[in-house]
């Protein structure tokens, strides 16, 4: 009986969750979705916002995954100022975030000029690589936390092993580290992944252009009204939602086989 | 040739410590927890730096902290180090596991031979999750072998193991040392194992060596008190020489009966009397102090007089440090010598 309630507890609070989804659902019909994206160019915020997500994702693994490694490790002098510092831009509100990127690499600053200097006149200002900025400083501080997580959960004797048996550091981190906390890196990087795509307040900031899906959803509703924003909550979610869970599932398997 | 001598800050107390083990010899290190066990086995392996001191492998320096400062990484050492959890990869079969170290073939005949001696053979393809704890502690044990190493240590290995497989992975490892003729060192809380495993046996307190020698050596004839409490004397009494002077008790070495020729005769009142192994253990109050016997049969009721015979007890001065007993009931050989574990 109490399995029962706990089970319906949990029913509960799971819909009150999924709300929204379900509200979008009954206020969606087939008509509006097809007229809404057939027309020529109605799917290019969906491109977009991959190409975006999937840059987005490959900044994090690279620049950020040895970030959370070494706060994990503890190696860093004076842990707990690393561990604000990646804080602070989760604890900002997003539109500030996109403010404060227009003084840190608007056209004006050192960091804009630098970049209109090179060969190819680069803006991180309503370009592709503007969306792309938003989107690392809205999702880096949730894969750095959970990467860290991820890290701090592998044992340091089995890296300890591993050296004794031969391997130097690089060889440990790729035999052993990184596939023991592969599934929390997954698991960490589909979070990042879900915040990326669906990033809204720095990117309406600096980069208006081009649309992805949450900024084609907030001018469509402006110029056309719900009806015709809807369709694209729908294919951010259909597109969005098979990386966390394919994500979610194999940290499942895997957890599972090395635990039993 | 394993060659240690070193010096380790720890917060507490600096470990010292100057240790020989020759290939195919096997030395337990025994002691209180927290004695510096453990911090010995992590500066021969590389892992814990020492403040002053040099470890030596068959001719290589491996740690020197003279001029020139020389540090050889752990992955290059070639030392093993098994602790009480196996430490297998989780995210490798067994096979993976045994083959981790350079150059092991999965399909070889080393790794065939290994496994069969370790009767892992059909474990091969199972994942470390599966296994028992012996299965786990031969994995990591043929893992070590496969990879190599020009020693290994032994980090209280088998806790939480039960006796007999205790016994048999103690023999195991004993017949490897001997075939591969390495060095190796065991750390152990339980006297029987270090006995069991070692050549040599080295008694670690509060980071300092009070002796090493021979393991029946070690325990017969403690070089101070403070050994002799270590390896399970329970009890000291009054004895000749110099005010102070007590005789040590260790309950397996008592018989009853009156045998003066054996060794120190003592009568006294039983105050206590419980079942111990296939014996009984009794407490004794003799000489003003309270001795434990164990005997091979209820030998007094409670509150009854006992005959007992300290079989040659030995003998240790009012600065704690063993005495010789001319005309007594053994004449100690020399002292062992803590500054050298091989003869």
């Amino acid at each position: 009986m109490s399995g029962l309630a706990s089970v319906l507890g949990a029913l509960i609070i799971w819909l009150a969750l999924l709300g929204p989804v379900i509200a979008l659902l009954t206020h969606l019909s087939g008509s509006a979705i097809a007229s809404a994206l057939t027309g020529p160019g109605d799917l290019d915020p969906l491109y977009t916002s991959l190409a975006s997500g999937a840059v987005t994702l490959a900044v994090l693994l690279v620049f950020c995954t040895p970030l959370a490694y070494m706060m994990a490790r503890g190696t860093l002098p004076f842990p707990r100022v690393w561990e604000a510092g990646v804080l602070c831009s989760l604890l900002l509100p997003p539109l500030v975030i996109g403010l404060l990127l227009i003084f840190m690499v608007g056209p004006y600053t050192p960091l804009g000029e630098l970049l209109n200097a090179t060969p190819w006149h680069l803006s991180a200002t309503n370009t592709f690589l503007a969306l792309v900025i938003a989107e690392v400083y809205e999702s880096a501080p949730y894969y750095v936390v959970g990467a860290q997580a991820a890290f701090a959960d592998v044992d340091p004797r089995m890296e300890e092993q591993a050296a004794l048996l031969g391997d130097r550091p690089r060889r440990v981190f790729r035999r052993v580290t990184l596939p023991l906390a592969a599934p929390g890196l997954g698991v960490a990087l589909s979070v990042a992944w879900a915040r990326a795509m669906g990033a809204f307040g720095a990117v309406i900031i600096i980069a208006y252009h081009p649309y992805g899906l949450p900024l084609q959803i907030y001018v469509t509703l402006q110029e056309t009204g719900l009806a015709s924003a809807l369709p694209y909550a729908l294919v951010l979610l259909v597109v969005a939602l098979p990386l966390p869970l394919a994500a979610f599932t194999w940290s499942a398997r895997a957890r599972r086989r090395r635990r039993g | 040739m394993l060659d240690a001598d070193v010096e380790v800050d720890r917060r507490e107390f600096t470990v010292r410590a100057q240790l020989r083990v020759a290939p195919g010899e096997r030395l337990a290190l025994f002691g209180p927890s927290g004695a510096g066990k453990t911090t010995l086995l992590e500066v021969i392996a590389g892992l814990v730096r020492p403040v002053r001191g040099r470890v030596q492998l068959g001719g290589r320096v491996l740690t020197s902290t003279e001029h020139p400062n020389i540090f050889v990484p752990p992955w290059q050492r070639r030392v093993g180090l098994l602790r009480q959890d196996p430490g297998l990869f989780p995210h490798l079969s067994v096979r993976g596991n045994l083959c981790y170290g350079p150059g092991v073939d999965p399909s070889g005949r080393e790794l065939a031979q290994v496994a069969d001696a370790l009767g892992i053979s059909e474990l091969l393809p199972a994942m470390p999750v599966t296994l028992s704890g012996g299965q786990a502690h031969r994995v990591a044990l043929g893992r070590l072998l496969l990879a190599h190493c020009d020693a290994l240590l032994l980090d209280e290995p088998y806790t939480g193991l039960d006796a007999s497989l205790r016994r048999s992975l103690t023999e195991l490892v004993a017949e490897l040392v001997d075939a591969r003729e390495v060095p190796a060192m065991l750390v152990a809380h339980e006297l029987a194992e270090a006995q069991a495993f070692a050549h040599w046996l080295a008694i670690l307190d509060h980071g300092q060596l009070l002796q090493v020698g021979a393991p029946d050596e070690v325990v017969l004839r403690p070089a101070s008190r403070r050994v002799a409490e270590l390896v399970g004397y329970l009890g000291f009494v009054p004895a000749d020489g110099p005010e102070g002077t007590v005789a040590g008790v260790h309950p397996e070495r008592v018989t009853s009966g009156a045998h003066p020729e054996r060794g120190m005769v003592l009568t006294g009142t039983v105050t206590g009397c419980r079942p111990s192994g296939a014996g009984w253990e009794a407490d004794l109050a003799a000489d003003g102090t309270t001795i434990t016997c164990r005997l091979p049969e209820r030998a007094a009721e409670v509150g009854g007089e006992l005959v007992v015979t300290v079989v040659d007890p030995p003998s240790f001065g009012p600065d704690g440090a063993a005495v010789a007993r001319p005309g007594g009931w053994y004449l100690p050989s020399g002292p062992s010598n803590p500054e050298q574990v091989t003869p």
